[in-house]
């Protein structure tokens, strides 16, 4: 069944186990949060050319990748010890995919810092963040808006989450076509380029783990598991239950 | 999920059924036996409220639900147990192959035959191990002493316990382990060849390894034998069920496949209790 | 300080522990005593009692005593003085000896009392005999001579003591033995032949009620019965040559005062010289006697010789109790508990059962009479057995209605140790058989019943203690004093449960109290009181056992 209220699991008899998924869920979102200020660092050192920004973006990956492995276990802990059912049981299994997802966007944030800090070196930071200035407000809110969903068990949000990933795809494409205009154009600014759709694609790419992150979110709240399925079918799931 | 993923033959699979996966519908069932509007009062006291279930043949279906909730009661109506306690009072009908087992005129005796109960604690009779499983036969006047070895041994086989007994046949139950006299009681069950098994909570009085052995028979026993299961233990349930079914004071809550029921219940009463959030 | 220390100890439960402790400790003294006294008081009767010779003075006078002392006690001596005894003045009391001095046929009484102080001269010659006869109780005194048919074989004055009594001894053991061959001839044959025509009798008797006596049947009758006759001619003619041999020994013995008695040996059951005896042949001769005690019939109206009659009537009549208890009991205890409706009838029928147990005994003794035997013998007398009338069958007191009466002062004990029992059935049992198909009574008759037959046990147990020590309805439906012969026999049907039969509980009434010769038969009183608490505790300890055996077959779910 639904998950209608955004305290459901913290009502067991055992308060033991509702402090344990309280526990988890406040460290999804302090993970999110991690995440969430990365994508900012590294795209804030592209805007500004800041290197020691794309610094503290790289940093942040050992931090994010800590917290995946300290989840983890977590998680396997409390199946292992409370054999969770129904809607606990997708909890812990959303929260497990989310975390994951959550590391392989700190993973394409911190090459998005890398290349960020090789077109600082060469100076070509501000026509590359124009290029993809668009593309990285969408992702940036897109993670923001599946952790906001994840926080208040928000399946409406993750639909909205689920959805502008198309946006991004188109984006994407967009801004592709544009740089691959500009390479055949001039041959010189190859090199440049190529650092720029390095960092097109990991955006991309962030954007789905974002959108993969609402799915976990919506099975979670609707017991459907929507990987693979078209945002119409989402949203016909999100009729029929509510 | 990336569009590129998306493809139309997936579409076209997809289905709003979470348990689409197994493929376990009771729409595609042989029906063993079926409840139809089953009321149970013990006085004036009602214990089942309109019960409507189907027991599909050849499957485990599971009975959960807190203490009282009319589980082994409805359980016990499926081979008239009920009839023993004074002042039960049954409406509506169970029908097994077609017939209401519950007309007048049935013969009991013989409806246990084809409907076996295995209860919570073993309850071997203070006979010996083969004398145990002959028992049922020896009820229904099979002399031949052949046949009875035959049938002991096939019994005993399939309940995964000859091995371990077939030396001491003629020793006396009581000296076996919990968990070996339970499946020497589910022996002594099936030896009569039941269509269907009645367990009341057969583990519950065992150790987990015991438990486990139980459990591994009853997957083997789904082969042969229709089996209905009462349990405390919801793990248990999940485990060994194919069908689940939840009961609360008297009402049967939800009823569906496993699956489902313990990953995405409908009912809410199903979900916090299955969770944990009862009470 | 001291109320709190006693509060404390009060606390502690110690105080409970002590008085619990005592309570056990006086239960098992009071036990260990009463066997203790019977025992001493009952087993030394048959031991080999040295005899003593002896000199008595009363007033001046001496008369010569011969005899065993029985008994003695202190007395004080203003109530000897009050009965005329004269004792030096100044003395408090005196110790009284009661001798057995036998010799009755002379002296008319086997007991004297006699004081201690009055006795001269004590010893305790070896060639004093004893002689247990068959009447007139023991003979003291020594052995003058012995005959063979009238004429002396032998004398004290041409032979030496020990010859003399090396005779007697050989003489008496063959007159012993022909006293088992007559024994043997009177009881079995012929009591067999009696018993032939007493049953000829009754055929004839009803061949005539019914109308059926033709020349033919009463042809054959008589040729029956002239067998039997011929063969009881020829048993007689056996018996008077026997009786002949029997009686053609005699002794003279010497009494105490020298009078001279001549006492045939066909008289005699023992003969001894206890003075004599070195301590394995006393052991022996205990032993003997011992046997005699539980393996031979009464004699002398019970005073002298064995119980076995008694011993073996209470048996019978326990076991036959047993028998009949045991299926009435279980039948009712089952109905009652396991097919009754469980309601406020069954609850005043379980209160009566109860109550049954607290009537009085001698109460039954009566409905046995009045119903049992007055009406139900009567009439089983009137339809089944007319030619025996005007004398009564089964319309008068016998082991059948002395055991039923019985069974029924027990038939509560059974049914509530068996309900007990079976409410002790686990329903997980019960509901197993019913759930492999099996009818209410089979369940019953397969499980549920093997499994409470530890408490039937329990409750037949229970039933024999209260049934074998039972006498006062005994008395009115069933038991004698002096049967005729016991209850089991080799003669057609082997069992008689209409005769009457002996019992150990009123043979120790009887001898006690309705003795002609109180003072020979206390000891016998003792010991056969002994011999009822044995054969009691031998028949509990027999169901036990079997239920001991049947609670090890189904112990694991006792818990």
């Amino acid at each position: 069944m639904n998950i209608t209220n955004k305290d459901a699991h913290v009502d067991h008899i055992s308060q033991q186990f509702n402090a344990e998924l309280d526990d988890i869920l406040t460290q999804l979102m302090t993970m999110g949060g991690l995440v969430e200020q990365q994508l900012k660092d590294a795209m804030a050192a592209l805007k500004e050319g800041d290197s020691a920004l794309v610094q503290t973006a790289i940093k942040a990956d050992q931090e994010v990748n800590g917290m995946e492995m300290h989840m983890d276990e977590q998680c396997t802990r409390i199946i292992a010890r409370r054999q969770p059912a129904a809607s606990d049981l997708r909890l812990i299994i959303a929260i497990s995919k989310a975390v994951s997802d959550l590391e392989r966007m700190g993973d394409e944030i911190c090459g998005i810092a890398t290349n960020a800090g090789k077109l600082i070196e060469e100076g070509a930071v501000d026509e590359s963040y124009t290029q993809m200035r668009h593309i990285s407000d969408l992702v940036a809110t897109m993670v923001r808006d599946a952790l906001t969903a994840f926080a208040r068990y928000d399946a409406d949000l993750a639909y909205e989450v689920a959805k502008r990933d198309n946006e991004v795809d188109k984006e994407y494409k967009f801004a592709m076509r544009a740089l691959i205009t500009q390479m055949m154009e001039d041959p010189r600014t190859i090199a440049q380029s190529m650092h720029t759709i390095w960092i097109l694609r990991s955006l991309e790419r962030v954007g789905d783990h974002a959108q993969n992150v609402a799915e976990h979110l919506f099975y979670l709240v609707k017991g459907v598991n929507v990987s693979h399925s078209s945002v119409e079918q989402m949203h016909a799931t999100l009729d029929m239950d509510t | 999920m990336r569009a590129s993923t998306m493809d139309t033959e997936r579409k076209a699979n997809f289905s709003l059924a979470p348990n689409a996966s197994q493929g376990l519908t009771m729409a595609q069932e042989r029906i063993a036996v079926a409840v139809n509007e089953l009321d149970l009062y013990y006085g004036d006291k009602r214990a089942l409220n309109s019960i409507n279930m189907q027991i599909a043949r050849n499957r485990v279906t599971a009975f959960i639900g807190p203490s009282g909730c009319g589980k082994s009661t409805l359980l016990r109506c499926f081979n008239r147990m009920n009839d023993l306690v004074d002042a039960c009072r049954i409406d509506g009908e169970i029908t097994l192959d077609e017939d209401n087992i519950y007309n007048k005129g049935v013969d009991v005796a013989e409806l246990r035959r084809r409907v076996g109960m295995v209860f919570q604690k073993p309850n071997p009779f203070p006979k010996s191990i083969y004398e145990n499983v002959a028992y049922g036969l020896r009820i229904q006047g099979i002399k031949k002493k052949r046949l009875l070895d035959e049938t002991v041994e096939w019994a005993l086989k399939s309940a995964a316990l000859w091995d371990e007994v077939k030396d001491r046949l003629h020793e006396s139950a009581l000296g076996m382990s919990g968990g070996q006299q339970q499946r020497l009681v589910i022996a002594r069950t099936i030896a009569v060849k039941p269509e269907i098994l009645l367990l009341d909570e057969p583990a519950s009085a065992l150790d987990p390894i015991s438990t486990l052995k139980i459990e591994e028979l009853i997957h083997e026993l789904k082969k042969d034998f229709t089996i209905v299961i009462v349990t405390h233990n919801m793990q248990q349930a999940a485990r060994v069920s194919d069908y689940t079914a939840f009961m609360y004071m008297g009402d049967l809550i939800e009823f569906g496949a496993t699956d489902q029921l313990f990953t995405n219940p409908v009912q809410k009463q199903t979900e916090d209790y299955i969770t944990g959030r009862y009470g | 300080m001291m109320r709190i220390g006693v509060k404390q100890w009060f606390a502690s439960g110690s105080p409970w522990i002590w008085l619990n402790g005592a309570a056990v400790a006086i239960s098992v003294i009071m036990v260990v005593g009463l066997l203790a006294l019977i025992a001493v008081r009952g087993l030394g009767h048959f031991w080999p009692a040295a005899v003593l010779q002896a000199e008595v003075s009363v007033s001046g006078q001496l008369t010569a005593i011969i005899g065993s002392v029985a008994d003695e006690e202190v007395v004080s001596a203003d109530q000897l003085r009050d009965s005329g005894v004269i004792l030096a003045a100044g003395q408090d009391s005196a110790k009284r000896l009661l001798i057995k001095a036998g010799n009755r046929d002379v002296t008319g009484a086997d007991f004297v009392w006699v004081l201690e102080q009055d006795l001269r001269d004590i010893t305790y010659p070896e060639d004093i005999i004893t002689l247990e006869r068959r009447e007139w109780g023991n003979f003291y005194g020594r052995v003058v001579a012995v005959k063979e048919a009238g004429s002396v074989i032998a004398q004290r004055d041409s032979q030496t003591d020990t010859a003399i009594w090396r005779l007697l001894l050989q003489r008496v053991e063959r007159s012993l033995a022909i006293y088992d061959d007559i024994y043997e001839i009177e009881k079995g044959a012929i009591g067999q032949i009696n018993y032939g025509m007493e049953r000829l009798r009754l055929r004839q008797r009803g061949l005539e009620l019914k109308g059926q006596l033709t020349p033919v049947a009463q042809a054959e009758l008589d040729a029956e019965r002239d067998l039997l006759n011929q063969r009881y001619e020829g048993l007689q003619q056996q018996l008077v040559d026997l009786y002949t041999a029997f009686e053609r020994d005699s002794m003279i013995g010497e009494t105490m005062s020298g009078q001279q008695l001549e006492i045939n040996l066909s008289k005699i059951v023992r003969a001894f010289r206890a003075n004599a005896m070195t301590g394995p042949q006393k052991v022996s001769f205990y032993a003997s006697k011992l046997w005699e005690f539980v393996s031979a019939e009464p004699r002398e109206a019970n005073t002298e010789g064995g119980v076995f009659p008694a011993i073996f009537g209470t048996v019978m009549m326990v076991l036959l109790m047993s028998v009949m208890v045991t299926p009435f009991g279980v039948v009712a205890a089952v109905y009652l508990r396991e097919y009754a409706r469980q309601g406020p009838i069954t609850r005043i029928i379980r209160i009566a059962v109860n109550n049954l147990a607290g009537v009085p005994s001698i109460v039954y003794g009566v409905f046995g009479l009045g119903f049992f035997i007055y009406f139900l013998g009567g009439n089983i007398d009137q339809l089944f057995f007319p030619e025996a009338a005007p004398a009564p069958t089964f319309g008068t007191p016998g082991l059948l209605w002395a055991s039923l009466t019985l069974a029924l002062l027990t038939v509560p004990v059974v049914i509530v140790a068996t309900e007990e029992g079976l409410s002790r059935i686990p329903r997980a049992v019960r509901e197993g058989s019913l759930a492999l198909g099996a009818t209410k009574a089979e369940t019953l008759w397969r499980v549920v019943l093997p499994m409470a037959s530890p408490a039937m046990m329990t409750g037949v147990i229970l039933a024999v203690a209260r049934a074998a020590g039972e006498v006062a309805p005994l008395m009115l439906v069933g038991v004698v004093k002096l049967a005729p012969s016991l209850p089991l026999d080799g003669n057609y049907p082997y069992l008689h449960l209409d005769q009457k039969f002996m019992h150990l509980g009123f043979h120790i009434y009887d001898v006690g109290f309705q003795s002609p010769n109180v003072e020979a038969a206390r000891p016998l009183v003792y010991a056969t009181a002994l011999l009822l608490v044995l054969v009691i505790a031998l028949l509990n300890l027999s169901a036990v056992a079997i239920r001991n055996r049947l609670r090890e077959k189904y112990k694991a779910l006792e818990s």
